[in-house]
């Protein structure tokens, strides 16, 4: 028997999903996450499971995230050019909040005073105009060795150009300074233009770095110790997977590797349910989280942000918004408002028992009779009905309402929010919420699905298996994956074709070595690339794919683009200008490696026991309502609503009208009636 | 109608987060960065009345003056000029407040063959053909400063009308940019208008009148209890602009003097100085946006907008005044004043309410502009940078350093690696300028050095203010350090200014331009 584990590192529960290969057996499970040591929650999970059978392991790890959310990291300097060592505290100047006349930026990674200047410099064009000052460097090795230093953050500016003086500085410091310190260049970072954004992204993998090194270090030596080559893989932001010998060098690119699993179990049900377009959603206790899978392709941003700080990375793109079951309803004179303040873990909602008092979302369902108190979080919880029912009646009274009515009304108020954050992310895409279905997971997520469907105008709804460990399940269906950027700036009227024919196999070459690290064997790699787009003086690009990357030099080359380009244009912001110039910004290229997939076999069903019928609030009225395990539904079952599944880690709602049915890969499916005509 | 507190709220964030997507369509699909980052722009939902149904974060100081373009464009033609799908656009100064850059489109929503409301945004144009690129530092009429239209129809059923596209395009210097953020708009109006049709279709027409009611009334009765809580009685400040970049000597009086009633607000802007002979004037619909901007900060910044929100308010502009400017009153430069009367609002009220007010920032945009050929691509450009400075202190937190201004919105500043990449300065130095934030037992903000030295000859046109009136401090704190720009610091030829209108400077030129500091708050002695 061997076995192929996932594991999504969050901060109360690690989620585990194994697959069986021999059984073709897809199990999952949950264990606590242990926060001050995450490698021993790691292998309490395996403990069940005899090592010399894991042939392959992957997590998201929340190792580097933490030490930047409890700021927790290294001590780092920044090394950069004579002149401009403010620029990380200027960070750009600009404003998220424009009535806040107490405004404060976010609070530096690196203190001003951890920041050292040298001379050295280059152009735009990149021509040297003054030598790297090379004792300098030497003296600020001396002030890191004795001043205790952990990392250090080299960022030079035009280093994307030309990385000789980051090189020659970075060889310097690892002379003077040697294993002990970790260096950082930003051109190896994030080749891009922008000295704020690329000394942010460089501070960051800087401050995180030695944390994430030293936590793969122990994972790594741990499967050591039982004498076993375990290839240990890691989730990165871009949704791809790479080793860990790969991470340790890189391990900015993990930073936000936990919840992008989620929405690589969408590309992989994407595939299976043959639906190209899904919104994926993953409602939890404090937020709801909204990505896109778009021809069966995650929807991947070339650069994001984190608490704030820029960063020059490929990254899934997340929409979040604080709506999940702990969200706060409460009355604003005599209005009713839900979120975004949460009810957190501590003291959570009032239904937990542990003092909430405050309604929230997970009390209203309780109220409407939507959460089985036996099988809630797997029986593990104690639900404190009474408790919940309180807390939605002292809001009821104050806003003059009858408690099952602003039970409903909350739902209400709190899917209409979750909805227009599904639109917000589609309509930036220039689509419409119509043309997807809708990929619901996380504890909260199926419980709300159908409602949001109804208000967006989605017809169907996919609750996957495992629902409260989707992210984990995701992971085993993931690729490996590395990107490769390249500033490549150039107008319509000065593009070198042949220049970009250069860089583009360049570049190609690069990304197929780097799959052949990965351990990816030649059929199983693919490189593409893409280029970033504007019109003149436009500030936001569009990557248009350059599929034609064997006749880039020919004569037509520039007029297809343009209209590719124009086409992405029109169909994402409603308009082009054809014939207007346009500007070439970066190259971005993409190897993806193929690793075999979990191919599991269809679970049979238990014989289905009697239903149990129970009422259940639907539209203000109590309806019965059939109460069933998921357990019990075998593939091709169809049930019609209204009725309830109930599982370890999630609960199904299906309402009246609605229909669900259990597809060939066990997926339920729920379809979506429409009473009313919807725009 | 009666109407559950639920529905409300769904109708509430339901025409906010229309607003959003229009603002999302306008930011992201515009051309030029003043409107992407610059946040120079605003969009609203309007209803039948022109009231704001939902308004989505723009340029703070374009607050609630939307609505004066479609309640103008009924008022000179009738209430049957509107027709679906067309689309209008108007940037008259004297009507809209601004600068005629700033132009505004607009269009009607009809459910069915009723009018039920509009949709509108208003953005910056880059250029409106000035007589110098961008628009002029040294304009004394407003025929100088570009195409001036009143209400026009560009999109008629659906159409966009060639004849007033080739108007526009023949009088404007960087057409494709121009007509982009014009279709930018026209993107943005369609959407605001499918987005209130959905949900008119969704609630019906009744329901989302008693929603609309009861949300008002809502904004309206927060407004009012908050105004119940400040002491009833009289308030005022007084600050001075620089000049009018014409007669360099006379500073101009700016003072705002606000009287508390029950649960009223009056901001009385009467004693300002006259029209201006420079570019320094604003319609008065713009100076009471810039008086509601100073209003919301102190009474509510997070209660959303809509048309309860500013009842409680009244603003008193005189007509002839340099915030009630009358034709050919040159406008270009309109903002200076209000980022001040912002901060005096800010400052008025400071006795009133000590915890809630800031010392001073440093002003408004402190606009650094480069024109000229460049060698490198044989091509005609033109740059503006905004400067970022220091803000002021506040009980219990000391001024941000190197941040953007009130009038500038959410700008950020322009990449090193950007400026040196496509035009011909280079930038030495840019730092923070130490010291420069007022004292007190909260500091104010430092503002920035930033020092360009030019690679090729080229023109240089600043707009510098707040050396008259520099940051003040506020309850014993000290005034920030005013603002300097040196041309060629440290040498013979060094040379002070704060404004320049197409100066030409040479190869090798050195510009040092040192922002302004916050003012502090508190007594430095208790720091």
């Amino acid at each position: 028997m061997t076995y192929r584990v996932a594991m999504d590192i969050g901060g109360t529960f690690t989620d585990v999903v194994t697959y069986e290969g021999n059984a073709r057996k897809l199990r999952a499970g949950k264990v606590l996450t242990t926060p001050e040591d995450l490698a021993r929650g790691v292998f309490d999970a395996l403990h069940e499971l005899s090592f010399a059978e894991i042939e392959f392991f992957v997590h998201g790890t929340t190792q580097g995230l933490n030490a930047l959310l409890e700021r927790r990291g290294a001590k780092v300097l920044i090394l950069t050019t004579q002149g401009i060592g403010d620029v990380y505290r200027i960070a750009r100047g600009n404003r998220e909040r424009l009535f806040d006349l107490h405004y404060r930026k976010p609070a530096p990674l690196v203190p001003r005073e951890h920041i050292a200047e040298v001379a050295g410099r280059f152009d735009a064009s990149g021509t040297e105009l003054e030598p790297l000052d090379e004792d300098a460097v030497r003296q600020v090795a001396k002030r890191v060795r004795e001043q205790g230093f952990e990392a250090v953050a080299v960022c030079f500016l035009f280093a994307y150009l030309d990385p000789e003086h980051e090189r020659r500085a970075g060889s310097l410091l690892r002379e003077e300074l040697g294993e002990d310190v970790l260096v950082v260049l930003s051109h190896e970072v994030a080749p891009e233009w922008r000295e704020y954004e690329r000394t942010s992204s460089t501070v960051m993998e800087a401050y995180t770095g030695p944390s994430v090194h030293r936590y793969l270090d122990r994972i790594e030596s741990r499967f050591a110790e039982q004498g076993l080559p375990v290839p240990v893989h890691v989730m990165q932001s871009s949704g791809g997977l790479v080793n860990a010998e790969f991470a340790r060098r890189h391990p900015l690119q993990t930073l936000l590797s936990g919840p992008v699993g989620g929405t690589m179990g969408g590309v992989a049900a994407s595939n299976l349910l043959d639906r190209p377009n899904l919104i994926c959603v993953d409602m939890g206790g404090t937020s709801f989280d909204v990505s896109l899978v778009l021809d069966n392709a995650p929807d991947v941003s070339p650069d994001g942000e984190c608490e704030g700080f820029p960063l020059l990375m490929p990254l899934v793109n997340l929409h979040t918004v604080g709506a999940g079951g702990g969200s706060l309803a409460y009355a604003e004179g005599s209005a009713l408002r839900v979120g975004p303040e949460s009810a957190g873990a501590v003291p959570g909602p009032a239904c937990y028992g542990r003092g909430g008092t405050q309604a929230t979302v997970t009390d209203a369902n309780c109220v409407l009779g939507r959460v089985d108190p036996d099988s809630f979080a797997g029986g593990g919880m104690d639900l404190d009905l009474a408790a919940a029912r309180s807390a939605v009646t002292a809001l009821a009274g104050q806003l003059g309402m009858d408690p099952v009515e602003l039970a409903s009304g909350i739902c209400d108020v709190g899917n209409a929010k979750m909805a227009q954050a599904i639109r917000t992310l589609t309509v930036e895409h220039g689509l419409e919420p119509g043309e997807f279905a809708l990929l619901a997971f996380g504890g909260a997520g199926p419980m709300h699905a159908a409602f949001i469907a109804r208000e967006i105008g989605v017809t169907e709804v996919v609750v996957p298996r495992f629902p409260g460990a989707f992210s984990a399940w995701g992971m085993l269906e993931a690729d490996v994956r590395r990107d490769f950027t390249m500033q490549f700036f150039a107008t319509s009227a000065d593009l070198d074709t042949a220049a970009l024919a250069r860089s583009l196999d360049e570049l190609r070459d690069l990304a197929w070595a780097a799959l052949g690290e990965q351990g990816i064997t030649e059929d199983k790699r693919s490189v593409v690339h893409g280029i970033d787009m504007r019109y003149e003086s436009q500030d936001y690009t569009l990557t248009v794919p350059i599929l034609d990357e064997d006749t880039v030099d020919s004569a037509d080359f520039l007029a297809r683009i343009e209209e590719r380009f124009a086409e992405a244009h029109h169909r994402r912001y409603g308009h082009a200008t054809p014939g207007a110039p346009v500007q070439f910004v970066t190259i971005r290229t993409t190897g993806h490696g193929v690793v075999p997939r979990p191919e599991a076999a269809p679970e049979p069903a238990p014989p289905a026991s009697e239903p149990v019928i129970r009422d259940v609030v639907f539209d203000g009225k109590p309806c019965p309502t059939s109460i069933v395990a998921r357990a019990e539904l075998a593939v091709g079952a169809r049930l019609n609503g209204p009725a309830i599944v109930h599982e370890d880690t999630a609960t199904t709602v299906v309402p009246p009208g609605a229909e669900l049915r259990v597809d060939e890969h066990g997926f339920l499916i729920i379809a979506i009636e429409f009473e009313e005509t919807l725009v | 109608m009666n109407i559950s507190p639920v529905t409300t709220e769904i109708i509430r964030s339901g025409l906010i987060q229309a607003a959003e997507d229009m603002n999302m369509t306008l930011i992201r699909s515009s051309y030029t960065p003043t409107i992407y980052e610059g946040k120079d722009c605003a969009v609203a939902l309007l209803d039948r009345e022109h009231r704001v149904l939902g308004q989505s974060s723009g340029l703070p100081i374009f607050l609630g003056n939307l609505e004066e373009c479609t309640r103008y464009t009924e008022e000179q033609f009738g209430a049957d000029v509107w027709e679906p799908d067309d689309v209008w656009v108007l940037n008259d100064s004297y009507i809209g407040g601004t600068h005629l850059n700033d132009c505004t489109v607009y269009a009607p929503i009809f459910v069915g063959a009723e009018l039920v409301g509009f949709a509108a945004s208003r953005a910056h144009w880059i250029d409106m053909g000035s007589k110098d690129p961008g628009g002029s530092m040294d304009s004394t009429s407003i025929y100088q400063e570009g195409l001036r239209m009143r209400p026009t129809r560009i999109v008629a059923a659906g159409v966009e009308r060639p004849d007033m596209l080739g108007l526009i395009e023949t009088n404007v210097r960087f057409p494709y940019v121009t007509l982009g953020d014009m279709r930018a708009q026209i993107a943005c109006a369609r959407m605001g208008v499918r987005r209130l049709g959905e949900l008119f279709a969704r609630y019906g027409a009744e329901t989302i009148a008693a929603a609309r009611a009861e949300i008002f009334a809502q904004t309206e009765r927060l407004e009012r209890e908050r105004l119940a809580a400040i002491p009833d009685g009289e308030y005022a400040a007084t600050g001075y602009l620089d000049n009018d970049a014409i007669d360099l000597e006379t500073p101009l009086k700016v003072t705002v003097r606000i009287t508390v009633s029950g649960e009223r607000m009056t901001i009385d802007l009467t004693d300002c100085a006259d029209q201006a002979t420079g570019p320094v004037n604003c319609g008065s619909s713009q100076a009471v946006s810039a008086a509601r901007v100073g209003y919301k900060l102190l009474i509510s910044p997070t209660v959303s907008l809509n048309g309860g929100s500013f009842v409680p308010l009244e603003v008193r502009v005189r007509e002839g005044s340099m915030l009630g400017a009358r034709e050919p009153a040159a406008c270009q430069y309109y903002y200076s004043s209000l980022g001040m009367l912002i901060d005096l609002v800010v400052k008025a009220l400071a006795p009133a309410m000590p915890e809630r007010v800031a010392a001073a920032s440093y002003g408004d945009s402190m606009i650094v502009q480069f024109a000229g050929d460049n060698p490198r691509t044989g091509e005609p450009f033109v740059t503006l940078e905004a400067t970022v400075g220091g803000w002021g202190a506040w009980q219990g937190g000391d001024g941000e350093t190197a941040l953007i201004n009130n009038v500038n919105g959410s700008l950020r500043d322009l990449p090193i690696e950007v400026v040196e990449t496509l035009y011909p300065v280079r930038v030495n130095e840019y730092r923070i300028r130490e010291g420069s934030g007022g004292a007190g037992t909260w500091r104010g903000g430092d503002g920035v050095i930033r020092e360009y030295v030019m690679e090729a000859d080229q023109d240089l046109s600043l707009w510098w203010e707040r050396s008259v009136t520099p940051a003040w401090g506020a309850f014993g704190g000290e005034s920030g350090t005013p603002p300097r720009v040196t041309l060629n610091p440290g040498t013979v030829r060094a040379r002070e200014m704060l404004k320049a209108n197409s100066l030409r400077v040479r190869k090798g030129d050195v510009l040092r331009c040192e922002s302004g500091g916050g003012g502090g708050y508190g007594d430095p002695a208790e720091r």
